[in-house]
């Protein structure tokens, strides 16, 4: 029989009185992320004139107090900037954690609420809140809180400059549905239907190769003809157009990868050293010194792009080392996604540094993301290029463009429409201001 | 400026605690049950206001500092007693003669905003969170706004 302790015997703690509710997964969950409302604001249009913070009292304690209310406006004299705080409706409300008498609740509407059944207004939801959004009144000494209106809220109605906007969050499904019908069509051609395609191709006038084999050819023959570079020039043109649009939308490999993703689970870290996005860079130089040293191409019998391209196909022949080197590389997915495309792949070395002389690039707009209380972007990125740690500290991430495949997962998933494609002069995240 | 003791005295009178019965019901709605392990009769607002009606080294009694200014003890008094009051009263009296050590600074702009017990536990619940989060709740909450604002002007 165990020994009974005093803490059994006497301590009921709230886990016992009321658990906390288990995440409950409805069926859309597994293929469609759940819409978060929110309170979009736009800084550049606010005058300051706290008629959002007189309606919401209103609504608060029916009489007009801007104390009173659960958005803050702030007024920066110096540089005559304005700013509302206001609760962000988290995807992962930290004030839930931090509640001791876990009165607040995130509802199936997304809508976080505070319970005033419970709440004791002890304030450290505000001590937890990354905005300080709990504002704490004043003059009752309760907690405010924005809810929303339940769907309709005051502030926005009232909002003389249109601000504030309310959004309920909205889907873009058909960049998913058109990039992976663009890769498995790509797949099936340049894998599967045709043997070595990508690696060079020639069809009548067309003629079509990959730029880092054209470098490893020039290298090794010290030769330099004209259609080599031509039928390279093609992809490295498109590139500097719209990215690296091939490593997301077209190379075979890549969308292995993403299948491999699919079902592998991120248990296990990268050891560190192995985490440079130069040594892609280094690889390609590698490369081009071996080709030139050896006289043949080096890099081009283990590059697993042109392994799944010659050694499963039409022709029959499955080369057993090469597809070796395949399923190595599907193995190094269980630590990150992408690990190949992000740290060694030299054919995406030459693209990344087209995109960087390239016209596009993708934008994540200041006043429409909402930073720390969503996150959805930094999560779906296959490239890891969107920085969560900025998110959290409340900036909109500076996305290089180097590294970015253009995949436009992030554009797919922002509930916000914050993430945009844009023209590389165009400005729509105001600069990040050091404080 | 009157002294610590006259202070006390009148933290005590205008808090009401000389009309506590002992009810005990500010103990049974504290929060801090839930929150810290070693809650005990002498933590409870209870203990604290038997022990400052009652005794004088109040001041230097730790146990001051674990409260979290909540409403629920003030509320549910049928005696018209504010243990919240009192506390900060005791606190303000303490961070001025002794205990400094006992609060924590907002990193930014040097106000005290919260006793380190509490944030203790704000941060041990938080604990998965990436080291920027909780370095960003280092800061008061009014900081806390203004840089929020500042990151996105």
């Amino acid at each position: 029989m165990p020994e009974r302790t005093a803490e059994q015997d006497t301590i009921i703690t709230l886990e016992d009185l009321r658990p906390r509710p288990e995440e409950k997964k409805i069926f859309s969950d597994y293929f469609m992320p759940r819409l978060h409302p929110g309170i979009l604001f736009d800084p550049k249009k606010c005058t300051g004139c706290g008629t959002c913070e007189m309606i919401c009292s209103v609504r608060n304690v029916s009489q007009i107090a801007p104390a009173s209310s659960s958005i803050e406006v702030l007024r920066d004299e110096e540089t005559g900037k304005n700013f509302a705080i206001l609760c962000q409706h988290c995807r992962k409300p930290l004030c839930i954690e931090a509640c001791p008498t876990r009165a607040i609740e995130k509802g199936e509407d997304g809508i976080v609420r505070i319970n005033t059944l419970f709440c004791v207004a002890c304030g450290l939801c505000t001590m937890a809140c990354p905005e300080a959004a709990p504002l704490i009144d004043p003059l009752t000494g309760e907690i405010n809180k924005c809810d929303l209106c339940e769907g309709d809220p005051l502030c926005v109605q009232y909002c003389p400059t249109d601000a504030l906007t309310f959004t309920k969050g909205k889907r873009v499904r058909w960049i998913k549905g058109l990039r992976w019908s663009v890769q498995t069509i790509s797949f099936l051609l340049l894998a599967v239907l045709l043997v070595g395609t990508f690696c060079s191709l020639k069809a009548g006038a067309l003629s079509l190769s990959c730029p880092t084999g054209v470098l490893q050819n020039i290298a090794s023959s010290g030769t330099v003809v004209l259609v080599w570079i031509l039928s390279a020039s093609l992809i490295l043109g498109l590139t500097v157009l719209a990215g690296r649009f091939f490593c997301g939308w077209i190379c075979p490999f890549g969308f292995f990868l993403d299948l491999v993703d699919k079902i592998t689970p991120k248990k296990i870290g990268l050891p560190s050293f192995l985490k440079s996005r130069m040594a892609k860079y280094g690889i390609l130089a590698g490369a081009v010194g071996g080709s030139c040293a050896f006289g043949f191409q080096a890099f081009c019998p283990i590059c697993p792009i042109g392994s799944i391209c010659r050694s499963y196909g039409a022709a029959g022949t499955l080369n057993g080392a090469n597809m070796g080197i395949v399923a190595a590389l599907a193995g190094l997915e269980v630590t990150e996604r992408r690990v190949w495309c992000r740290y060694f792949c030299p054919v995406g070395a030459i693209l990344a540094l087209c995109a960087k002389i390239g016209l596009i690039k993708i934008a994540i707009g200041a006043n429409q993301c909402k930073k720390f209380s969503c996150i959805q972007c930094a999560e779906v990125c296959p490239m890891g290029i969107i920085d969560a740690d900025q998110l959290r500290e409340g900036v909109s991430p500076d996305i290089p463009m180097t590294e970015c495949i253009t995949c436009m997962r992030c554009i797919d998933r922002c509930p916000y429409g914050a993430a945009k494609i844009r023209f590389r002069w165009q400005k729509t995240v105001p600069g990040n201001i050091e404080v | 400026m009157a002294n610590g003791k006259d202070r006390l005295a009148e933290a005590k009178s205008s808090s009401g605690a000389y009309r506590c019965v002992e009810c005990g019901r500010c103990a049974a709605v504290c929060p801090m049950a839930e929150m810290y392990t070693n809650f005990s009769i002498a933590m409870s607002p209870r203990g604290v206001i038997k022990k400052a009606v009652t005794g004088d080294d109040i001041i230097l009694d730790e146990n001051i500092w674990y409260c979290t200014e909540c409403n629920a003890g003030t509320d549910i008094c049928p005696q018209g007693v504010s243990c919240r009051d009192l506390i900060r009263a005791l606190r303000d009296i303490a961070a001025q003669e002794t205990a400094a050590e006992a609060l924590r600074y907002c990193t930014r702009c040097g106000k005290q905003f919260l006793p380190v017990p509490v944030k203790n536990f704000v941060f041990d619940r938080l604990k998965e969170e990436p080291p920027n989060v909780l370095s960003i709740l280092e800061l008061c909450p009014s900081c806390r706004r203004e840089l929020y604002m500042l990151r996105n002007t």
